[in-house]
């Protein structure tokens, strides 16, 4: 007999787990103290968020085309290091910064002009002088600072993204699926040794003076609680990001179109749906998030280095999976499991803080055998 | 693959420069020029570079360096540790660090092939053959060395030790580190992780309670920044104590003003080397190395510099002494070296398991003023000859 479990079902499961282990821990050890299970909290918040944005990126690919991009961990160094390039190159010498405009903007143009359906002259020419000129002016005159960066970071990194889908996935539409994720196997590959060659294979630091960054602390009794930054502004990224692509997705017709090719390709191709718009949309949108992403990663860890991608990657791959892939919420619920997970393996258990990863992927294990489309994901809904 | 576009690119250079017909030597160079540790691998090449172009030439054969990037893998250094025996090198310079080194070894061992790691310094590397030699000291030295330190000059009564489990080096250094500390009286609690950590802020929860007076880190710098940087951030002011991994430029650059005030102990440089001949014999190449390289930052010369050349210096000169190109003459001759006048300090290896007797061990501090603002100040140097 198949007892059903349900999301709810799972869900009051580890949370009880959870609960049972730190009261454990608590009256085990006398010098775990209220402010000591606050910090491990507020680590695990961190760092959890950190990987629910990540997911994001991850699962919104797997949602409409099935593929498991495995080179979002790439996409993701690269808008680290294009924030990182905005932050340090700038401000550009003019005639450099009319050539990097030109390019960057042209092409984000075309990118845009062609994915949101842009294709009158008027709209193109409205779209076209705010984004030229404010590309100029951002790159020309000043130093940035790391939220316009990280705006321009977006820019560059959706349209490589893009770039990359029409390079590598766009002519093996039909191809079996296998060859797909090959492909992106290989795309993954490529990004992490062009980056090596023209980022060069050092660990570069990345540590702008930012509100991420910034050493906060607060008490409980005689002891101090900190934290960073990242903390207040990251999960609020997150929440809105997600409700930003939950409106997207349910509420345009874009999304619609989306949602309806997530569902079948071909008969969406049939009822006038343009597929190669919407997966490159997806492309576009899925790593926008991974370089704003990356970015706070890069921040938050203060480095960057072209390998970088690879175990946020991986981590954010299986807290996709964990949460049930191609569901949005899912993909931040996974992300903050995994990040709870490492962060209470080692405090739980300090002798065998080398084999967190090991915990988080038994876990990942476990929840697949009960539940096989993950925490939230339902066979038969729709995943976008 | 990566190994592939790496490896193609970085040995057009050299086998470019060397003549392939008839009279030349082949050197095989197995270094960490990509990944985790490709500031130290690179340094190390320059040195070796450097000393290739003062002796390009022994017994009368052109030199040639076979360079291989090991990606700071051990698989990549099993595979450059392959080539060179197809390849039919005398003998192997590499790799750094432990982990990439005994794997190596251990192919080149049974292959019958010279291999000298510039500064593997866990005591097992030359243990594993003849054939394996060093150009560094030993753990066993640097651990005692430090915990002394941090004991009975620093005054430290409770100490935190963060270590590598997943490295050879680390584990092994963490671990005399400990034992000679605890035998001086102090308290410790040990922290583990992994390499590709980034957040440690878990850890370092678990040590508060502990209140420790002095951090020792035996990790390396991919780690280690970020590392410097949440300690800071989460409140912990004590002063923190390295090793040799963390005299990589990575590390200041990396962690900025975090950085500032790390001690480390490393790689004896000229100004700490206490023989005045070897001292002199030191910035004469140090000033050749700044000629050579001309791009070369203050920053870029340091111990692996000289470690890599004395690695190519007894290499070259236990050639010329055996005057011949057969491995086991040439291994004899090098066995046998005794006080070579070389640029990190004289080498003997007569009568060593192939680690060089008497190295100095000098004590860094990192001043950071800002990332690409920062200098490293030598406190003292210290011979492995006076520890018990």
């Amino acid at each position: 007999m198949r007892v059903p479990i349900t999301t709810r079902g799972t869900l009051f499961v580890v949370l009880a787990v959870f609960f049972l282990l730190v009261g454990w821990r608590i009256q085990a050890l006398p010098d775990y103290t209220l402010a000591r299970v606050v910090q491990d909290f507020l680590n695990a918040l961190t760092l959890g968020s950190l990987y629910a944005l990540i997911a994001l990126g991850y699962t919104m690919v797997y949602g409409i085309i099935r593929l498991i991009n495995f080179a979002h961990g790439e996409i993701f160094m690269l808008g680290a290091y294009f924030a990182f390039f905005a932050m340090v190159l700038t401000p550009l010498p003019l005639a450099l910064a009319l050539l990097t405009t030109l390019l960057l903007g042209g092409t984000a143009l075309l990118v845009t002009r062609s994915l949101f359906n842009l294709e009158s002259p008027k709209k193109t020419a409205g779209l076209a002088f705010p984004l030229l000129v404010g590309i100029f002016v951002l790159l020309g005159f000043r130093q940035l600072g790391w939220i316009e960066a990280l705006f321009l970071s977006m820019i560059a990194t959706a349209v490589s993204g893009v770039l990359l889908e029409l390079v590598a996935y766009r002519p093996l539409r039909g191809a079996p699926r296998e060859s797909m994720l090959i492909t992106a196997i290989a795309a993954s590959f490529f990004l992490q040794n062009m980056g090596q060659l023209v980022f060069g294979p050092y660990v570069k630091g990345f540590n702008p003076e930012t509100v991420l960054n910034r050493p906060l602390s607060f008490r409980i009794g005689p002891e101090e609680v900190y934290f960073t930054g990242v903390l207040l502004v990251v999960p609020l990224i997150t929440g809105l990001l997600l409700l930003l692509l939950n409106f997207f997705v349910t509420r345009t017709r874009l999304g619609k179109a989306m949602r309806a090719t997530a569902q079948d390709a071909e008969v969406a191709q049939m009822m006038g749906v343009n597929v190669h718009q919407v997966i490159a949309l997806t492309f576009f949108i899925g790593s926008t998030l991974a370089a704003a992403a990356g970015v706070m990663y890069a921040i938050r860890f203060g480095q960057i280095h072209p390998l970088m991608g690879l175990l946020p990657g991986i981590k954010a791959f299986a807290a996709a999976v964990i949460g049930g892939i191609g569901s949005l919420p899912g993909a931040v619920l996974g992300g903050l499991l995994l990040g709870f997970i490492e962060i209470y393996v080692v405090s739980l258990f300090p002798t065998l803080s080398a084999y967190k990863d090991v915990f988080a992927f038994v876990l990942l294990i476990l929840i697949l055998l009960f539940r096989p489309s993950g925490l939230i994901g339902e066979d038969l809904t729709e995943k976008v | 693959m990566k190994k592939f576009l790496l490896a193609v690119i970085l040995s057009l250079g050299t086998v470019a420069l060397a003549d392939s017909h008839g009279g030349t030597i082949k050197i095989g160079i197995n270094l960490e020029l990509s990944g985790r540790f490709a500031a130290i691998g690179q340094q190390t090449l320059m040195g070796i570079q450097a000393a290739h172009a003062q002796r390009p030439e022994v017994a009368g054969m052109k030199v040639e360096l076979v360079v291989c990037d090991n990606e700071t893998s051990r698989e990549g250094s099993v595979a450059c540790a392959r080539r060179f025996v197809d390849e039919g090198v005398i003998g192997v310079l590499g790799a750094i660090s432990t982990s990439m080194s005994i794997p190596a070894a251990e192919i080149l061992q049974d292959a019958g092939i010279i291999m000298i790691s510039t500064s593997s310094t866990n005591p097992q590397t030359t243990q594993i053959g003849d054939y394996i030699f060093r150009m560094a000291y030993t753990d066993d030295f640097q651990g005692k060395l430090a915990a002394a330190y941090v004991v009975n000059d620093l005054g430290a009564k409770k100490i935190a030790v963060f270590r590598q489990v997943d490295d050879d080096y680390s584990f092994g250094l963490a671990g005399f580190f400990d034992e000679t500390a605890k035998k001086l009286g102090a308290q410790t609690v040990v922290q583990d992780f992994t390499a590709g950590t980034v957040d440690f802020t878990a850890q370092l929860n678990n040590i508060r309670a502990f209140k420790p007076d002095v951090i020792y880190y035996s990790g390396f710098c991919a780690e280690g920044a970020p590392f410097m940087k949440q300690l800071r951030e989460q409140g912990f002011q004590q002063a923190v104590i390295g090793a040799d991994a963390i005299d990589d430029k990575q590390c200041p650059e990396g962690a900025g003003k975090a950085f500032d005030g790390v001690v480390f102990t490393g790689f004896a440089t000229p100004d700490l080397i206490p023989d005045p001949e070897a001292k002199k014999r030191a910035e004469a190449f140090k000033e050749f190395f700044f000629q050579t390289f001309k791009d070369a930052k203050p920053g870029d010369f340091n111990g692996f510099v000289l470690a890599g050349a004395d690695a190519y210096n007894v290499l070259v000169e236990a050639i010329a002494r055996a005057g011949s190109t057969d491995r086991k003459k040439v291994r004899d001759a090098l066995a046998s070296l005794e006080n070579f006048p070389g640029v990190s300090g004289d080498v003997t290896y007569k009568g060593t398991d192939g680690t060089p007797k008497d190295r100095t061990i000098g004590f860094f501090k990192y001043e950071v003023m800002s990332p690409d603002n920062w200098k490293k100040t030598a406190l003292f140097g210290k011979s492995t000859a006076e520890v018990e």
